[in-house]
């Protein structure tokens, strides 16, 4: 390849993406590569594609808010880009976050006062409205289908929601991904497709650019691993930067299931996306009336770190390929099916498998590293799909910014959101950081 | 009315089987469902029954492991189960039909016994015939289309070409359930529930003194289907294409 870029960023996902529109716009010559055929097909694809905003820190809380923006006013965003698959569409359900022991909510009503988030307090009797399907008795603690107090009869009721009008969730994760890859290339981005990476290179501690499998060498002086669940691979092959890193990231598998709604629920049209920590599981309405059924990993729930690359082969046994576990299946359906006790629970299972680039402490790395010129936005841990648009912008600032000559680690960059108004550390996402005892551990963030 | 549903444990038709040693393959961590052909049969025989009062008894022959399978049909509305316990991963049809024989007159006779119009693993599509034969009752397979009165079953099939056959039995008789029967209802979770509590009647195999060397069907050897090697495009003009077709075909593959 003869053309000569400013930076390459490895991954062509709702991140990688828009990362590579935020620095086209400031002028940078980018060039994104992915080893799949198209934007957004690996684990964006597989996303929930959830926008909510209850997140257990004020800092989580803006940047998903900040998020809400983007999202709501999804053609300015794209600057009014055309795709000929057309655009995603931002289905702005609203979203119920329980009041119960599986969630931290008053933590998350004062991160909601704090940064000024829109949200209602709903009582039982409102929700029972909103939702008539729902059955509002508390099931805490979350159990599993094996274990006989899961069938325990619940005596205590809920205690009402945090409603937030702004939430919702994108219809087509993968979708959105294109529209910014094209909204991108208006700007001057190129992408490339079935390309995969096999070596970061670096000379006199400096980096250089990528050398894909079929030898092509590409050259440049910025490289950003946006790798997903295959992000861990490319921070070994670039020269003392996995070891540079306090935090590490690896693939998670994880599943969602499809449940039909109830025959008198117009769920696809009248539900909303419904965050229950006290059954362990999220929801919101798929096409063809179905609930779409997500895990909160309640402590219970095994966890099944895979080889990203065994398990999008499909090779590998149970729980390392992408066929629905049936254990798991079991779980989440009945965990609702408590919930809502006329859920239609099929014999045969539908749902999606796929990983979470997950990090040692559930939060992203969004930074530097140890070797100039190399920058990380990884470890997404299933909870950042809502911010990219956002973490696009952030990363843009933050790359410029060292490359002129920041020093990062020792001053932190502050991010100046776009639309609240509020400035984020970024040095909270650092590399270096310690664990964050004061993450959920989960999803949640 | 007493009727009869024999449903069939079966791999689920998206697991990804390992075959273990030549002839069987590992059952621990796949998923297994109730034969998607038999589903039409519990539905049409749990609707029968809310309609006209009675109850519907599964009858399964399978290995311990087809418990869930019974359960997943009693979700459905089926009231018991009799499950006839085998060791063997396959039991071929003639020895299936002698022990559902066995437990359903164990149990007493019914007035309908549904089967699927054949199982998704083996296909072999001879048991209800079989059955049949054993207990001498009537019987349809492919059934698309049923309704009951006085004693009689009249039955309708198709038999292609758009046509219908349309059939008329005394009851009790056999019924090879085919899709367009009816639409299978899902569990919702309450019926999961209840069907925890729904009682199984075990029968082991070797009490029914049937003969297992009479089988008459062996497996010699099972095979994994070979995967399909990748697709080659062919590129350039129509006259192109079918030039490199032609050469591919005859050079390459020969099957020219």
């Amino acid at each position: 390849m003869s053309e000569k870029y400013d930076a390459i960023i490895i991954g062509a996902g709702v991140i990688g993406a828009p990362i590579a529109y935020e620095m086209a716009k400031m002028g940078y010559k980018t060039l994104n590569v992915d080893k799949l055929p198209d934007a957004g097909e690996g684990s964006t694809a597989g996303s929930c594609a959830i926008v909510r905003a209850h997140y257990s820190t004020a800092d989580g809380v803006a940047m998903a808010y900040e998020g809400f923006k983007y999202w709501l006013d999804w053609e300015n965003y794209l600057d009014n880009v055309e795709d000929e698959k057309g655009l995603a569409k931002y289905m702005n359900t609203g979203s119920i976050l329980l009041k119960s022991q599986g969630h931290d909510w008053k933590k998350v009503q004062a991160n909601y006062d704090e940064v000024g988030v829109d949200y209602e307090e709903w009582d039982n009797d409102k929700i029972k409205k909103a939702v008539p399907v729902a059955d509002l008795h508390e099931f805490w603690p979350v159990r599993r289908p094996e274990d006989p107090k899961f069938y325990d009869e619940p005596t205590k009721a809920l205690g009402g929601g945090i409603f937030c009008p702004e939430a919702g969730y994108v219809n087509d994760p993968a979708l959105s991904a294109h529209n910014i890859m094209r909204a991108a290339e208006a700007k001057g981005s190129k992408f490339i497709f079935n390309a995969e990476v096999v070596d970061v290179r670096s000379e006199n501690n400096k980096i250089t650019g990528i050398t894909l499998k079929d030898g092509t060498k590409i050259d440049a002086g910025i490289v950003v691993n946006v790798g997903g669940p295959h992000s861990f691979q490319i921070n070994k092959m670039a020269e003392g930067v996995w070891e540079g890193c306090n935090i590490k990231t690896k693939a998670l598998r994880h599943e969602v299931m499809y449940c039909p709604s109830p025959d008198e629920y117009d769920y696809i049209n009248d539900g909303y996306h419904m965050s229950d920590g006290d059954i362990g599981c999220y929801v919101r309405p798929e096409v063809g009336n179905l609930f779409l059924i997500g895990s909160e990993d309640p402590d219970c729930d095994p966890q099944e770190w895979v080889d990203p690359d065994e398990f999008y082969a499909g090779k590998g046994g149970h729980g390392r390929d992408n066929v629905l576990s049936e254990e798991q299946w079991k779980a989440q359906c009945y965990r609702l099916g408590k919930r809502i006790p006329s859920l239609a629970v099929p014999n045969q299972p539908k749902g999606v498998v796929d990983l979470y680039d997950c990090s040692d402490d559930w939060i992203p790395v969004y930074d530097k590293s140890d070797l100039p010129g190399f920058y990380m936005a990884i470890g997404t841990s299933g909870n950042q799909y809502k911010n990219a648009p956002v973490v696009g912008r952030m990363m843009a600032e933050l790359i410029d910014a060292c490359e002129k000559g920041l020093d990062h680690d020792n001053e932190p960059m502050q991010y100046k959101y776009k639309f609240i108004d509020r400035t984020m550390n970024v040095g909270f996402f650092s590399r270096k950081r310690e664990i964050n005892y004061n993450s959920s551990f989960s999803v949640n963030g | 009315m007493k009727i009869f549903v024999c449903v069939k444990h079966v791999p689920d038709t998206a697991a990804s089987i390992k075959l273990a040693g030549e002839t069987g393959f590992d059952d621990s961590e796949i998923k297994f469902i109730a034969s998607p052909y038999d589903e039409y049969g519990i539905e049409e025989a749990v609707s029968l029954v809310e309609k006209n009062d009675g109850e519907v008894v599964i009858v399964t022959v399978g290995k311990d492991n087809a418990v869930s399978t019974i359960r997943s049909a009693m979700a459905m509305g089926a009231h018991r189960a009799i499950l006839v316990k085998i060791d063997s991963q396959f039991l071929d049809s003639s020895l299936t039909a002698k022990a559902l024989k066995a437990a359903i007159e164990q149990d007493g006779a019914g007035d309908l016994i549904f089967t699927g119009k054949g199982s998704v693993d083996t296909e072999s599509f001879q048991t209800q015939y079989r059955l049949a034969e054993l207990l001498e009752m009537p019987v349809v397979n492919e059934v698309s289309s049923l309704s009951i009165d006085d004693g009689k079953a009249v039955v309708e099939r198709e038999i292609g070409g758009g046509e219908k056959q349309v059939i008329e039995m005394n009851l009790p008789c056999i019924i090879g359930a085919d899709r367009g029967l009816n639409e299978p209802r899902y569990p919702k979770f309450p019926d999961i529930m209840k069907a925890k509590k729904k009682k199984i009647h075990e029968i082991e195999f070797s009490s029914l003194e049937l003969d297992e060397s009479k089988s008459m069907v062996e497996i010699e050897k099972l095979e994994l289907v070979p995967e399909r090697s990748g697709a080659k495009m062919i590129e350039g003009s129509v006259n192109d294409q079918a030039d490199q077709l032609v050469k591919i075909l005859k050079q390459d593959e020969k099957v020219l």
